[in-house]
């Protein structure tokens, strides 16, 4: 009963988490979108993890995605290090972003103060750089930064605008705590790569993503020259995410779903035996009741209640285990979950049906004692 | 107040049948004591649990102050238990764990409705019965004797037209077992019916008349020769 209960707001808290993530995902990305990681990504708990370096994906595939795939509109590749960052004597670790002007419409990057910078400044590699809040906040004391000279690595940049603030994304990577510098730059000057690790891709119809996905697959592998070898990138549009999200959220359901409907059968039998128990324990006292004027209805009632009481405890020490293991799970295990409370409603209503039902064959049983037998019985 | 015709009682067993009462007709007075006698096995406690509405006959009636109990339901003979008749029973059936007070209260729990003076009253009660310093002392943690008294003043609660005793002091020793019958002595002077259960002659004297039942039939209807019992109508 009480890992029953506790199972159901698990189970209840885990889905709302990863529901969340989804919309969160749709929201941020756009349903539009198609990323082609270098490498392959997997999810891991809930979040992705790309494997060891592949220097396979380089610039001119995402110029070939441009030119030859009908179905996409725009491309936006992406090569991104952490690396330390100074202006005057304070330093800090963030990830340098190097992008195509393109990546401010695909990625839907806004800005708050200064400006962008342009494909003239992206092709000739200045030195510009575009910054986050956090680093606004870390490295300028909150000072408006657009036009100060600072240094990414030991290269000199001069910073010409500030991003809007988008928060963290559904990865727990922090979107604010980077800067963006134009890809050539990054490239030739900084990195010093011939390969990149992303292209993001907007598709010009939702409709023609699956279309665009397959299109862009076999570009890439013909361009990598892969035969009969598995794909050396991860391609993921906004569908399929959704749906490996569900999926997991699906396995997830089933797996606490059947936990929590054993354990609240296994409560509900236990309750049922108690009950019988008590039933044939306490004859005498039902006779005795029976005796001194309760009806047949007043002792059902009792044990009814007795048993609501047992199942009603039970899904108690349940619902507090239940949010407390969310809560861990949320704080400690990095897992995506949001308490619910409806869940935990649900879940103590649940095990007081449960007390009911497997209550209710006990109780008629008691009830149904003649007061001679009961009050004759050992 | 209690007139019973032509009662019989018969179990049946696969293979055997026994009759327990065969044809038992009696009538018994508001305000009289009267006392059951008979060896063991002599249908005593069955005619007792008829007596109480608690037990149905093979065959006869029973009619109580003027009721014909068989043509009631379960839930009327459950108020009819409640209201017009008040147990005690050798083994004094107390709830465990539960205070004296508690116990007499009991019955108030399933009255019609639950009186605003109920607590009033089973002190009261309690106190009828020499218990005024126990009330809140656990059953269990009561002599025999006390418990027996406290299942009297949880017989009395509900101020019942009779009480019925099967074998009250069976279970208690010579000196609880005469302040049980001082109490019943003292009921019936106050002007209660009183049916008691024994096969102690010394017990039965107390009453007013004596009944003597033998294989299944009453075969004596002596009244008593005690000179203090014989006041009342
Ligand atoms: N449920 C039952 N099924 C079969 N026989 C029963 C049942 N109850 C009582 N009897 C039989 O009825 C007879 C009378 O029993 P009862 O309990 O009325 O005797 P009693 O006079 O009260 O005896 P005692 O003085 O020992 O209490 C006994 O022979 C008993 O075996
Ligand atoms: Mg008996």
């Amino acid at each position: 009963m009480v890992i029953g209960v506790a199972a159901v707001i698990v189970m209840v808290s885990m889905g709302r988490g990863a529901q969340k993530r989804i919309l969160d995902m749709i929201h941020d990305m756009g349903t539009n979108l198609i990323v082609v990681n270098a490498g392959r990504v997997s999810l891991v708990g809930g979040r992705e993890r790309q494997s060891a370096i592949v220097t396979t994906l380089r610039p001119g595939d995402a110029e070939a995605i441009q030119d030859h795939c009908a179905s996409v509109a725009e491309v936006a590749p992406e090569t991104s290090r952490k690396m330390n960052i100074q202006w005057e004597s304070e330093n800090l670790m963030t990830d340098v972003v190097g992008v195509t002007p393109a990546a401010f419409r695909v990625r839907n990057i806004e800005i708050e103060t200064g400006r962008t910078f342009d494909s003239v400044e992206n092709d000739t590699a200045r030195r510009v750089v575009l910054v986050g809040s956090v680093i606004v906040e870390k490295l300028f004391d909150s000072e408006d930064p657009v036009g100060h000279q600072i240094r990414i690595g030991r290269a000199p940049f001069e910073v010409v605008g500030v991003m809007k603030a988008k928060g963290v994304d559904a990865n727990g990577v922090d979107r604010d705590d980077r800067v963006l510098i134009p890809i050539k730059t990054a490239m030739r000057r900084l990195v010093r790569t011939t390969y990149i690790q992303k292209i993001h891709i907007l598709v010009a119809k939702f409709e023609q993503l699956q279309h665009a996905e397959t299109e862009i697959r076999e570009l890439l592998r013909e361009r990598h020259r892969l035969r009969d070898k598995p794909d050396d990138f991860t391609i993921q549009n906004q569908a399929s995410l959704v749906q490996t999200e569900r999926e997991s959220a699906r396995t997830l359901t089933l797996l606490v779903g059947s936990v929590a409907a054993v354990s609240l059968l296994v409560g509900g039998i236990g309750i049922l035996a108690v009950m019988l128990t008590a039933c044939r324990e306490r004859r005498r006292e039902i006779g005795l009741r029976r005796a001194i004027g309760a009806r047949r209805r007043d002792i059902r009632t009792q044990f009814l209640l007795e048993s609501l009481i047992i199942a009603g405890l039970g899904g108690f020490f349940g619902a507090v285990l239940g949010v407390l293991s969310t809560f861990l799970a949320s704080t400690l295990g990095g897992w995506n979950a949001i308490v619910s409370w409806g869940a935990t409603g649900a879940g103590l209503t649940l095990s007081a049906i449960i007390g009911l039902i497997f209550g209710i064959y006990p109780a008629s049983k008691a009830a149904a004692l003649e007061p001679i037998e009961a009050l004759r019985s050992e | 107040m209690i007139k019973t015709k032509n009662i019989e009682k018969t179990y049946k067993k696969p293979s055997v049948t026994t009759p327990v009462l065969r044809g038992i007709t009696l009538s018994i007075h508001r305000g009289e004591y009267v006392a059951i006698m008979g060896t063991s096995g002599s249908g005593k406690s069955t005619l007792m649990n008829i007596l109480g509405c608690l037990d149905k006959p093979t065959s006869g009636q029973l009619e109580l102050d003027g009721t014909d109990v068989y043509t009631l339901d379960d839930d009327a003979l459950s108020a009819l238990r409640n209201k017009k008749i008040g147990f005690v029973f050798q083994q004094f059936f107390l709830l465990e764990r539960t205070t004296a007070l508690e116990n007499v209260l009991l019955p108030l729990i399933y009255a019609d409705n639950y009186p605003a003076d109920a607590k009033q009253r089973a002190k009261k009660a309690l106190t009828n019965v020499g218990l005024e310093d126990r009330m809140e002392y656990l059953a269990n943690e009561l002599s025999g004797g006390q418990q027996q008294r406290v299942a009297i003043a949880r017989a009395l609660i509900n101020d019942p037209d009779v009480i019925l005793a099967d074998e009250p002091t069976g279970n208690l020793d010579s000196g609880s077992t005469h302040e049980v019958l001082e109490i019943f002595s003292r009921l019936h002077q106050e002007g209660r019916t009183i049916i008691v259960v024994t096969h102690d002659r010394a017990v039965a004297e107390h009453a007013q008349r004596i009944l003597e039942l033998k294989e299944g039939q009453i075969i004596e209807n002596t009244t008593s020769s005690k000179p203090e019992n014989s006041g009342n109508h």
